[in-house]
């Protein structure tokens, strides 16, 4: 059976260094997939490359039958409607209010008239617990208020992926939780296929159906997680184990 | 042999990327026309501009610069007569071409450069630090995926407002900077101001001149520092980055601008300017 989302081969160079090297990985429809490493070690660049963000130097990307690495940006649109991300940083724009960010997308991939699309965001944001705050600023809200809304803003297209850029970093744990829990909720009720970047050991141990771990450039590893727990891999128990010494005494290279 | 090898290579490097370099900066001014045509042609939720955008920029580009350019361009109206009264009272002592021989140079030249020059330090580095950050903390890429073009979001509403608002502060900062001149003239070398004030050597060509310089270089500064605030990398000291080379790069392209055009118009008009 062909994967949904695969990487084959992939490499990617920044100013001659490699960060990724031949690196393959296989996602599939409906899972929660979690990409783990080091700082570094590639795995924003990887979800990246699958929506047209960043350019593989090598290799190819495959997207439900369909190859997409080599798109070109104008054609992009259709697969950024089907992919959304959730970035680290919450790239709310500042210059607009909450609803204003969520009714974005909805303007320019769907040509939605922008009271229309201020309704249908309000109603995003209510899914997020954020209505309330519709016509805040960002700059108003607390991390985890505007994560939320920029969750919204990426549900806002119903998309069939969506990949989540480290959803948890800088939240509280209960904030952090509520990321989780929604993350799993689209998983399970709407058949959303998630790939999460994280750091995070509740998230990963909490709500992943499996793991990659990335490392040298390439997936060392894909498990779930009670696997990953249980391997004997040094490298991994150092990874899971946040052990400042072991056989990953260079993080990444 | 390698040190002179890895000279050569050193050198290849640095040319091939101003090369790209200037093929990417090409490359957003073309985006930048082409965006403005998208506009004009938008359909309902198309790629145009967010809402409110240009006002906002006609605000930050125009009327936040307004005192900035007055009292610059004051200041310079004031030497530049002085001085020119002070060498005049050396040679021949004739002050009754010092208004209309300052008046044709304000216009077919200094009011234009001087305030395309304030303007790119002060509009240049705001562009770019504003884009410069919405670059590094991933908001370009968060518009790409909510399927708007970064140029038409960013740099046409600040292209246009650019254009509109130079060709304003152009006017005012040429008028403040000749009022400034003759009421110098007049205080410290008593120069009669009806002599001063004589429009007689101004003559419709100089008016096209200024005209086409003003637009131009309105139109260079927001092009020059979009493309470098998009170029940013890393974090802040991306930005940092970004912010003087827009500085540096918007101020030399009105100097090469002014040279190109002033060169254009003597060959046009034969050299009578």
């Amino acid at each position: 059976m062909t994967a949904y989302i695969e990487f084959k081969n992939v490499s990617k160079s920044f100013s001659g260094k490699p960060v990724l090297r031949e690196m393959n990985l296989a996602i599939d429809k409906g899972e929660v997939m979690f990409i783990i490493g080091t700082s570094g070690v590639g795995k924003s660049v990887t979800i990246k490359h699958l929506i047209g963000l960043l350019r593989i130097d090598a290799g190819e990307i495959w997207f439900d039958g369909e190859r997409v690495d080599q798109i070109p940006e104008r054609n992009l649109a259709p697969l950024r409607k089907r992919i959304g991300m959730v970035f680290q940083s919450s790239t709310l724009f500042d210059s607009m209010t909450l609803a204003e960010n969520v009714a974005l997308p909805l303007r320019k991939h769907q040509g939605m008239a922008h009271h229309a699309a201020l309704e249908e965001a309000k109603r995003r944001l209510a899914q997020v617990y954020m209505d309330e705050y519709a016509d805040r600023y960002p700059t108003e809200l607390s991390d985890g208020m505007r994560k939320r809304a920029a969750i919204a803003r990426t549900l806002a297209l119903s998309p069939d992926v969506v990949l989540f850029d480290e959803p948890t970093t800088g939240l509280d744990p209960i904030s952090a939780r509520r990321i989780d829990r929604l993350i799993r909720e689209l998983a399970k009720s709407l058949g959303v296929t998630a790939v999460v970047v994280s750091h995070d050991p509740p998230s990963i141990f909490g709500i992943a159906d499996r793991v990659a771990f990335l490392y040298r450039g390439v997936v060392h590893v894909v498990a779930t997680p009670a696997e990953l727990r249980a391997s004997p891999d040094p490298i991994v128990q150092q990874f899971i184990n946040g052990k400042s010494s072991g056989p990953m005494e260079t993080p990444g290279f | 042999m390698s040190l002179f090898r890895q000279r050569i290579e050193r050198i290849g490097t640095a040319l091939l990327d101003a090369a790209g370099a200037a093929i990417e900066l090409w490359l957003v001014y073309v985006s930048t026309i082409a965006g403005i045509l998208r506009g004009l042609s938008r359909r309902r939720g198309g790629r145009g501009r967010p809402r409110g955008e240009l006002v906002r920029q006609l605000f930050h580009i125009g009327n936040k610069s307004l005192i900035f350019i007055i009292v610059t361009l004051g200041f310079i109206g004031m030497v530049m007569a002085y001085q020119a009264c002070l060498q005049i009272s050396r040679v021949t002592g004739d002050f009754s071409q010092i208004g209309p021989q300052t008046l044709r140079l304000i216009v077919s030249d200094f009011g234009p450069t001087i305030t395309g020059m304030m303007l790119a330090t002060r509009v240049g580095a705001g562009i770019a630090a504003e884009i410069g950050s919405m670059k590094v903390t991933e908001q370009v890429d968060a518009l790409r995926m909510s399927g708007v073009l970064p140029i038409d979001y960013l740099v046409v509403p600040r292209f246009i407002a650019s254009i509109i608002m130079t060709l304003m502060l152009t006017t005012i900062g040429s008028l403040v900077m000749f009022a400034a001149g003759g009421l110098t003239a007049n205080y410290s070398w008593g120069v009669n101001p009806n002599l001063f004030f004589d429009l007689s050597q101004v003559r419709p060509r100089h008016l096209v001149l200024f005209v086409i310089k003003a637009a131009t270089f309105g139109a260079a500064i927001p092009v020059v520092a979009g493309f470098c605030g998009l170029r940013a990398r890393g974090s802040s000291e991306g930005v940092g980055w970004a912010t003087t080379a827009a500085v540096i790069g918007s101020s030399f392209a009105v100097i090469v601008l002014d040279f190109l055009i002033s060169a254009a118009a003597l060959f046009v008009t034969g050299g009578d300017l």
